[in-house]
């Protein structure tokens, strides 16, 4: 019966996998303030929250996505449920959940209450930089999932306070998609408390712009 | 001629103790006002963002002058303002706070 659970528990997390791009941290200093917005020709998303600690962050999260035609609207927690710190290597491990509702837009259809669980994983060095994140919901009218994963390079070490340049590699697999798997090459620029990531998806003619700002 | 010489050494005396006095309290205002520098050296510390938390977390403590982390080396390094201290475990709390690992503390004369 155990294993049973366990096997469970393991295809829940499996199907969580969808994702969000494999993002920047959930989570922020203490006290810290974070917008994240995020955009490609699937869907656009904004993420405010709040950092009592380190390790949790709390606030609002709304998606539209274009691709499936729903629109999400809910509270976001996120936590860091294991950091691992080593001379020249962080590697952080998330868990993340939202509540709220969803409605399938255009259609004229009723709002229904509505969901996700998540999880991120990343390593990263001043130079390498590795990702992944997967997310599933439940949209009361339908059920979505996403996952993604990403590898950086920096072409060259900044000091603190220099503009940090990453050349990255994501790809992304949702299984409802017209183009399941895609595969995106993006800058991100790193300077002060904003990062700017642009990428182009070529299998979709997609534009990726993605925007965060940390204070 | 005793009376004056008595006179007069009162009178050097009277002018001098307020000299030594004041240049004893400029010693002891030298050695209260000297800065103290703290290097933490930490682990995890491995992008600006990473400097930005404990850059905010330090500078929010009340004897913290100035932060400065070198990235390089994973070290942050702390200016406290003069007659002021900032133990060892309080440093320790503030590195863990900020979300990375102390690995070891050395104090300098700023």
């Amino acid at each position: 019966m155990k294993s049973i659970q366990y096997a469970g528990l393991a295809l829940a997390i499996g199907f969580a996998g969808s994702i969000q791009c494999a993002e920047a941290r959930p989570v922020s200093y203490p006290s810290g303030w974070t917008v994240m917005q995020m955009n490609n020709g699937d869907m656009s998303s904004i993420h405010v929250h709040y950092s009592p600690t380190y390790s949790d962050s709390i606030g609002l999260y709304s998606e539209r996505n274009w691709d499936a035609d729903w629109h999400f609207t809910g509270v976001q927690y996120n936590r860091l449920v294991k950091r691992w710190n080593r001379a020249g290597s962080q590697a952080n491990l998330y868990f993340k959940v939202g509540a709220g509702q969803a409605d399938p837009f255009g259609d004229g259809a009723d709002v229904e209450a509505a969901g996700f669980v998540g999880l991120g994983a990343d390593w990263e060095t001043r130079r390498w930089f590795v990702a992944y994140e997967g997310r599933a919901y439940d949209l009361g009218f339908t059920q979505d999932a996403r996952q993604s994963a990403r590898i950086g390079i920096a072409p060259y070490i900044g000091d603190y306070g220099d503009l940090h340049t990453w050349l990255m590699l994501q790809v992304e697999n949702q299984p409802e998609s017209e183009t399941p798997t895609t595969l995106t090459p993006l800058v991100r620029f790193f300077y002060d408390v904003q990062l700017l990531e642009i990428g182009y998806t070529p299998e979709t003619e997609e534009l990726m712009l993605n925007w965060i700002v940390r204070f | 001629m005793k009376s004056l010489c008595l006179a007069v050494s009162a009178t050097l005396f009277a002018f001098a103790s307020p000299l030594a006095l004041a240049e004893n309290e400029r010693s002891a205002e030298a050695t209260s006002s000297a800065q103290t520098l703290v290097t933490a050296k930490v682990n995890g510390m491995v992008c600006d963002f990473c400097a930005r938390a404990v850059t905010k977390v330090f500078g929010k403590e009340a004897a913290v002058e100035n932060v400065h982390v070198d990235l390089d080396n994973g070290e942050i390094h702390v200016t406290l303002k003069s007659g002021t201290d900032l133990s060892d475990e309080r440093v320790a709390t503030l590195v863990k706070k900020s979300g990375y690992d102390l690995v070891s503390i050395a104090r300098d004369a700023a």
